[in-house]
């Protein structure tokens, strides 16, 4: 089945720094994919190559397997964008910025009103439609950033960071707007940082670091990654004093990172250790402030790829 | 034909869209309106009596100023192109299908509607308050110049903002541009009594043509200079264009 959207070995070099090297992936018909990476990965550049503001040095990019160069009006109005920087008018109303916007896109007269209409109230902003962002919380303008990128009713979605900096209520709403979109059917490319948003919205994830693709999967497929270890993550109150190696004379310990007070310790998944580390932290006078087992999660896939947190 | 049909029509929202932006910032309104008011009133007055019965100060910075005014309409464009408020906003324009080229094209027809409005506000308000002379029946020649002025300065900010990538930058820049074009036109004084070099050097700014030509309009009643003064300020805007195509790129809005 051909891709709806496919990136093919782009690289993408600032002077000599590569952004992006030989990233290659596809994006299916209905899908959610998920884009992680930590800071600098190359996530928001190649959004911005999506997204055809931004060139790129090497490769090919395909809609419905025709290069987008060949087709880009064609491609942009399929195209919606959520950008991570709110691209509204401060000082024009709710419903003036979404009709603007979907104005660009060819949509006139009633068709015009009917969808701005719809994407307000997509959003819950259908209310406030006659107000000023300027009047809005900062959740309140993410969810307008995001109506005046779906009135044109874009058959692909890319969504950089959407919810980031926002109160739980509007990240709640944006969220159960994202699985009704994929429950009509639509193509979304999302990234985020917080790990738990994709856990619950994801159907296959990217994980990206330094311009490449280094895992990709569902989530369960990406777990699998972690084959027989699970990762406990220690916060010290003062880890100077604490000898990494004498950790390992602790059953299972497979593998210590040490970060000033942090610690990140890879044990063998089977054996219950939990209280002998415990044990081996107070028998050495250190006092431990958080203790976390980060067995089978995302996070923990996560840190084993990049040796990082996400939102490190 | 239908395509085209719709890019005109997104050129024609995009353009309402940043006139409207235009029209409902303070700052850029009082920059146009009431700052080169204040200004004409201000110089006028301290210069009172200087200028003889015939010609007053009011009547010399009515139009020295307007000239001034229509030069830093480049600052207004670049702030309309680029400023950060609206920088996030133009990004998402350039996401949709209307042409690249449209962006800032529709930043300058906006600024230079914009400011030919303001100036044609003001001369009516300098004629009724002060009686400035703007030529009798050939006035509309001067209005067609300064309006052309206009164009060209709104041309040139936009293209400085594609050279220098930041509005910012581009503004400090043209503040620095803009007043040593305007000292070596003689627009705050006589320029051409600092002796013969000044003198020369003066027909390096393009401040000096505009403010000599409309001069002549004006008193000597001769329209010879017009045709030259409106070609070389059209193939000069034409000239810009052509620079804002050759360096504008999108991803220095990223």
């Amino acid at each position: 089945m051909t891709p709806m959207l496919e990136m093919n070995h782009v690289s993408k070099l600032y002077g000599e720094h590569h952004a992006l090297k030989d990233l290659s992936f596809q994006v299916h018909e209905g899908e959610i994919l998920c884009f992680l990476g930590p800071n600098g990965a190359g996530k928001s550049t190649a959004i911005h190559i999506l997204s055809t503001v931004l060139s790129y040095n090497e490769g090919r990019i395909s809609f419905r397997g025709t290069r987008v160069e060949e087709q880009l009006s064609h491609y942009k109005r399929k195209l919606g964008i959520v950008p991570q920087d709110l691209a509204i008018y401060e000082d024009v109303t709710a419903e003036g910025n979404v009709t603007f916007f979907a104005s660009l896109y060819g949509l006139r007269g009633d068709m015009l009103r009917e969808r701005v209409a719809e994407a307000l109230q997509f959003v819950g902003l259908y209310d406030r439609r006659g107000d000023k962002p300027r009047t809005f919380s900062g959740g309140m303008k993410r969810r307008l950033n995001m109506a005046c990128a779906i009135a044109h009713r874009p058959e692909i979605l890319i969504m950089d960071e959407p919810t980031v900096g926002i109160d739980p209520h509007s990240r709640n709403h944006i969220l159960e707007s994202i699985r009704e979109l994929r429950d009509q059917g639509s193509t979304i490319l999302y990234t985020t940082h917080y790990m738990e948003e994709v856990e619950e919205i994801s159907t296959r994830i990217l994980i990206i670091d330094q311009g490449e693709v280094i895992a990709s999967g569902t989530k369960e497929e990406l777990k699998e990654l972690l084959g027989d270890e699970k990762w406990i993550e220690v916060e010290l109150e003062d880890a100077s004093e604490l000898s990494e190696e004498r950790l390992f004379r602790v059953d299972g310990v497979k593998q210590v990172e040490k970060h000033d007070n942090l610690l990140r310790i890879a044990t063998v998944k089977g054996i219950e250790n939990t209280d002998k580390l415990m044990a081996f932290f107070v028998n050495h006078g250190i006092k431990v402030k958080h203790f976390t087992s980060l067995a089978a999660s995302l996070e923990a896939v996560f840190l084993q790829l990049t040796g990082r947190k996400l939102r490190d | 034909m239908a395509q085209f049909v719709q890019s005109t029509r997104g050129f024609g929202m995009l353009w309402k869209r940043d006139f409207m932006n235009l029209l409902t910032s303070p700052v850029m309104l009082l920059t146009n309106t009431l700052f080169p008011l204040l200004l004409i009133l201000i110089l006028g007055y301290l210069t009172r009596g200087q200028y003889g019965d015939t010609v007053t100060s009011y009547d010399y910075y009515g139009i020295t100023l307007l000239v001034f005014h229509a030069l830093n309409v480049s600052m207004t464009a670049s702030n309309s192109f680029m400023e950060r408020k609206l920088r996030a906003s133009n990004m998402r324009v350039l996401y949709s299908p209307i042409r690249t080229s449209w962006v800032y094209l529709s930043k300058i027809l906006a600024t230079f509607v914009f400011t030919t409005l303001c100036m044609g506000m003001l001369a009516v308000l300098l004629v009724v308050l002060f009686g400035v002379y703007f030529g009798g029946k050939d006035a509309v020649y001067v209005f067609v110049a300064l309006a052309l002025f206009h164009l060209f300065s709104a041309a040139f900010g936009v293209w400085f903002c594609c050279l220098w990538k930041s509005e910012e930058l581009a503004n400090k820049i043209l503040n620095v541009v803009n007043n040593v074009l305007a000292l070596m036109g003689g627009l705050f004084f006589s320029w051409d009594s600092l002796g013969r070099t000044a003198e020369t050097l003066s027909y390096f700014s393009p401040v000096k043509w505009v403010v000599d030509g409309l001069f002549r309009i004006v008193y000597d009643g001769s329209l010879w200079s017009f045709i030259p003064l409106v070609s070389g300020l059209l193939i000069g805007t034409a000239l810009l264009l052509l620079g804002c195509k050759w360096t504008f790129r999108t991803e220095e809005m990223v």
